[in-house]
């Protein structure tokens, strides 16, 4: 696994992602994912699932709880280690055949940046301190490190609480820096684990601000929600996940829309989304 | 009151003095050391090797279980026996610390253990490695979980230490005695000795407590972290500063 560079930018504007050139959105997969099987205590989670995730598009994952969504997003850190299959990052293969191939773990985990469901900030630093953590553990200057966290901060609309800790942040806030802090190390793709599942209405809708100028600006995403308007406005591909299994995906019109599947409609219809 | 106090104390100043300097030595030492011996005790007792497990439990519950003053008398006359000789110092340090290590590597098992496993998982998920890992997410907030336990262990040990009179360790309990057996003025001798630990272990406690509820309130302790608040302050202070339309397009 290549080291990831990291340079550090030094101006507000330079926080904002590199976006590809109109029409000229390359098509290489920054994730793909063949055969993964997963199982916890002898029950199978993923079954033979296959999913890509190319440059620049945002993939979401949808599903009841406990169908292996988030097994599935945890797979592609190697945060949980699959018993079968493959899983490429950027070009590398990291796991394969039940075996962690990646040598550089440490670095593949920069390379994907990955945000939580109940934020998992760390409590005994302020917000700019936890953008700052893995900058500074990454080789990035004390200077620039702080400079990129308050520019990320001002990018996710919280460095006004810049210098408070998480438990003096609202749930909406925690969850705009723990983005913040997910990107600090400019990530090729971002994972969100269901962000906006512990937070209020309007908590949410803040959250899914952010990660709306985010796919703005061309970041990659795979995306666990249960935002079903959201996933269909901003993704380009949707999965329907369950019982372990992918059912049914396409475009997010197709999926979501018109599913072909009888458990996508049932799934959906429980939602009151189709039409 | 005056037939009370007799002794004529300005004589044994110096005496005392020292004996004074003695007790914070063996206090200072034997904590360092049980801290330095209980967090590898606690690391052991999470280990996921079964045997290193097995022994820091042994350690621990032998060391818990048999009284301060079996140990002192075991390191001082029983190695002496066996043909280890230590000095009193040595002896009375290595009394205190394997005492007081067992004790505080439960404090700190539990504060390591009492960090949530999802703090170590969003450090993974941020390529940390396992030592960063634990030296800036896990034992920062073990710390704070350890602080007010710990406290209590090191004004303990301050006033364990004068067990030590038992092998003569020339701390102020033994100074007290001598001062007994030249003044036969015990009721105000101790009298004075106990004031003079009530005027160590009060201040101390205070001191401590204030310690543990800066830690609680996140106010950064170390020059590093005051410094970054302080830069952090400043960027951010210059942020806001900046008119709200140019911060937007900025975004």
């Amino acid at each position: 696994m290549t080291e990831p560079v990291i340079t550090a930018r030094t101006t507000a504007s330079e926080a904002s992602l590199p976006s590809p050139a109109p029409g000229l959105v390359p098509s290489e997969a920054v994730i793909r994912i063949e055969g993964l099987c997963k199982s916890f205590d002898g029950r199978r989670v993923l079954d033979q699932v296959n999913l890509e995730v190319d440059r620049g598009r945002i993939v979401s994952v949808i599903g009841q709880s406990g169908g292996g969504k988030s097994t599935l997003m945890r797979c592609v850190n190697l945060l949980e280690r699959p018993e079968a299959g493959t899983v490429e990052v950027a070009g590398e293969v990291v796991h394969s055949g039940g075996r962690t191939v990646c040598r550089d773990l440490p670095g593949l985990r920069r390379t994907v940046g990955m945000v939580f469901q109940r934020f998992h900030l760390f409590p005994h630093l302020t917000a700019v301190e936890n953008v700052v953590l893995a900058q500074r553990r990454a080789g990035v200057p004390e200077q620039q490190a702080l400079e990129r966290a308050v520019a990320l901060l001002r990018r996710v609309k919280v460095a006004h609480r810049g210098l408070a800790r998480p438990e003096q942040l609202s749930g909406g806030e925690q969850q705009r820096v723990a983005i913040a802090r997910a990107l600090a190390l400019q990530p090729e793709v971002l994972l969100f684990d269901e962000p906006t599942s512990s937070l209020d209405p309007e908590a949410t809708r803040e959250v899914l601000s952010v990660m709306r100028e985010l796919a703005a600006d061309g970041m990659t995403m795979l995306l666990v929600t249960h935002e079903l308007p959201f996933a269909r406005e901003v993704s380009d591909h949707v999965v329907f996940v369950d019982g372990g299994q992918i059912v049914e995906e396409g475009a997010p019109q197709d999926v979501l829309d018109n599913p072909a599947q009888a458990r996508t409609q049932e799934f959906l219809a429980s939602y009151g989304t189709t039409s | 009151m005056s037939a009370l106090f007799q002794v004529p104390w300005t004589d044994y100043r110096s005496d005392l003095l020292d004996a004074l300097g003695r007790t914070l030595s063996y206090t200072v030492v034997s904590f360092v050391g049980a801290v330095a011996l209980g967090l590898a005790v606690a690391l052991l007792r999470l280990s996921r090797a079964w045997p290193a497990r097995a022994v820091a439990a042994v350690y621990t519950e032998v060391f818990k279980n048999v009284p301060l003053l079996a140990i002192i008398f075991l390191t001082y006359f029983g190695l002496a026996s066996a043909g280890i000789k230590l000095d009193v110092f040595t002896a009375g340090c290595l009394s205190l610390i394997v005492f007081y290590a067992a004790y505080l590597s439960e404090i700190f098992r539990s504060a390591i253990s009492g960090v949530h496993a999802e703090q170590t998982e969003a450090g993974e998920a941020l390529g940390l490695g396992r030592a960063s890992i634990f030296a800036h997410v896990v034992l920062p907030q073990a710390v704070r979980l350890a602080l007010p336990g710990t406290n209590t262990m090191l004004v303990d040990l301050l006033k364990s230490t004068s067990l030590l009179v038992t092998v003569s360790a020339a701390e102020l309990m033994s100074e007290g005695r001598l001062i007994t057996s030249a003044t036969f003025r015990a009721l105000e001798v101790y009298l004075v000795i106990s004031a003079v630990y009530f005027a160590l272990c009060y201040p101390l406690s205070q001191l401590l407590l204030l310690l543990e509820r800066k830690v609680r309130a996140g106010i950064p302790l170390s020059p590093l972290r005051r410094r970054r608040v302080r830069a952090a302050h400043e960027l951010l202070a210059a942020d806001l500063a900046r008119p709200t339309v140019r911060k937007e397009s900025a975004v």
